[in-house]
């Protein structure tokens, strides 16, 4: 069965149509999925729809065999532990350390009391030690994120998901604010979890030669219609097109030709 | 190789363009140094709103005036009024002296002072943590977040002074109606500044520690709280400042105690001029020290956290 299975799911901000527009799909476990698709065309939509920080208006989405839309809160918290999530912006607390803002990600598993207070046990501090140590970030543990730069940033953001001993992991556009080389850092190290932890791993990306590199299949979302699903392989230029829309079509033709040479 | 010819292109174009403007008008030098007046309007243009300006500053002139021509003096010599004045001011200021308590009395009753502005300032702070978590905006839903922001902003409108008056008639005129009234009233000053200290934190990081399974109490210490403190503890600094201010006022005004009821004892009872001012130098030097106090602390806390 698959880890991950959307069905008709459809969402529409303020009555007006439509965010997504009947999208079905399922991923199976240690995926390495990219979503291509315009601004605006609804991918971050699609991916917050996963984790219900944004609610579906319709349609049914199911996590390893659970049905998420009509959870309570608290098993709504717990689906969520199965599922981590990195960001453009990265999202970490600036003021407090590497290893505090890891461990944020043991937070959905604690009782409310044990992480208020920031107790967290010798296992999960290890494990944290341990991740941060295969993120080559051990010479920056201690020090505060805002002193990192965007690459580490990203990278503390991955590790943060990782602690969570995720299934799956979303990631919102993650190297749209990096350069070049931290970009491919942050891609690899993608790929490595994907392929050595069996995590599925899901990418809004706006750079189609990353995409066609780097996944085992690509999305391809257009005014929220899934308009494109298959291996990287199968794209054609045409496909493009149908994605992008006509206008951008010279731009990425040869973007695809320069990368191809 | 193309883009060298472009360069050389553009380069010629320009030059012709010179060129021609140079035979119309023989050269920029001679524009410049020309003596021709140029007909130009005035700068600033009479609009509304530099009307609206001038009618203000001649109606506060003709008013001023007026209040001057019209001043009834009843029989006080003006001059004697300003140097009796200044008599007075040296008197306090130059030969301080208390007679009526000792200065270790008079240290007792700042303590006192000191005691009243702590624990309204602890009370308004305690309970403005609270009701700032729910009224920034990125913590806490906008209707419950407007109620709050409203009902406080309606409790700052009227001065502590009042509220302390206002808790008097229950509590009877004194130290309890001084510290209800004061904690009231830095309760709404703190939840402001406090709820504007939360809604500094990114929205995007709250989403974050949701999206990870993290709930609202875990949310608010682990990453609210720690990327605002030095904001909150600087307020507090401040309110603190404020409340010592209110409390002196306060002993005066409502019999709350301390040095401020000294005060008013020495000036609207005992008419005693050389313990005002003795007084007055105590509370000022306090001052100092608690502003030098709050600057060192928020020095050093800006540098640790």
């Amino acid at each position: 069965m698959a880890l991950l299975e959307l069905k008709n799911v459809t969402k529409n901000y303020n009555n007006e149509c439509c965010a997504l527009d009947n999208v079905s799909f399922s991923v199976d476990k240690g995926e390495f999925v990219s979503i291509i698709g315009p601004s605006g065309a609804g991918k971050s939509t699609l991916l917050r729809c996963i984790n219900r920080m944004v609610e579906a208006s319709s349609g049914e989405i199911s996590v390893d065999g659970v049905i998420s839309s009509s959870l309570s809160k608290k098993k709504l918290r717990k689906l969520r532990t199965k599922i981590g999530m990195i960001f453009q912006h990265y999202n970490l607390v600036d003021r407090l350390t590497v290893i505090e803002n890891v461990l944020h990600g043991r937070l959905g598993y604690k009782s409310t009391l044990a992480g208020v207070l920031g107790r967290y046990n010798q296992e999960e501090k290890s494990q944290a030690y341990r991740i941060i140590e295969i993120l080559g970030l051990n010479e920056q543990i201690y020090k505060r994120c805002d002193q990192l730069s965007g690459g580490q940033k990203q990278r503390v953001g991955i590790a943060r998901a990782l602690v969570q001993n995720p299934k799956i992991i979303l990631c919102d556009e993650p190297i749209a604010s990096l350069d070049p080389n931290a970009s491919k850092i942050i891609m690899d190290h993608l790929r490595n979890i994907s392929k050595e932890m069996g995590i599925t791993i899901i990418v809004n990306l706006h750079q189609v030669e990353v995409a066609l590199k780097y996944s085992d299949r690509i999305i391809g979302v257009n005014r929220g219609k899934v308009v494109f699903d298959g291996a990287p392989c199968d794209l054609t230029t045409r496909q493009i097109r149908d994605i992008y829309g006509s206008e951008s079509e010279d731009l990425i033709f040869e973007l695809g030709e320069r990368h191809a040479g | 190789m193309q883009f060298k010819e472009l360069i050389v292109q553009e380069t010629n174009n320009i030059c012709e363009q010179l060129s021609s403007y140079e035979d119309r008008h023989t050269s920029f030098k001679e524009l410049f140094l020309t003596k021709d007046t140029i007909n130009f309007g005035p700068i600033k243009l009479l609009d509304r709103a530099s009307i609206a300006m001038r009618t203000v500053i001649l109606f506060l002139t003709v008013l001023t005036i007026y209040f001057f021509s019209t001043l009834d003096y009843q029989s006080i010599d003006v001059l004697k009024g300003f140097t009796d004045t200044f008599v007075n001011f040296k008197t306090m200021l130059l030969n301080p002296y208390a007679q009526r308590f000792t200065l270790g009395e008079a240290f007792y009753n700042v303590v006192v002072t000191l005691g009243l502005a702590f624990l309204t300032t602890l009370i308004g702070g305690i309970v403005a943590l609270l009701l700032g978590l729910l009224a920034a905006q990125n913590l806490a839903p906008k209707q419950v977040t407007n109620l709050i922001k409203g009902f406080v902003a309606i409790i700052r409108a009227v001065p502590t002074i009042l509220w302390v008056l206002i808790f008097a008639v229950a509590a009877g005129l004194g130290s309890a109606a001084a510290i209800i009234g004061m904690s009231f009233h830095s309760i709404s000053y703190l939840t402001k500044a406090y709820s504007e200290s939360f809604e500094d934190l990114d929205r995007s990081v709250i989403e974050a520690l949701m999206a990870s399974g993290a709930n609202w109490w875990q949310i608010v210490f682990q990453a609210v709280i720690p990327s605002s403190v030095t904001y909150l503890l600087s307020w507090t600094f401040l309110r603190f400042e404020i409340n010592f201010a209110n409390a002196v006022a306060m002993g005066a005004a409502a019999g709350a105690g301390g040095i401020g009821f000294d005060l008013f004892m020495a000036g609207g009872f005992y008419f005693d001029l050389r313990e005002v001012g003795f007084i007055t130098y105590l509370i000022i030097a306090i001052a100092i020290v608690l502003e030098v106090f709050s600057t060192n602390i928020k020095g050093k806390l800006q540098k640790s956290i």
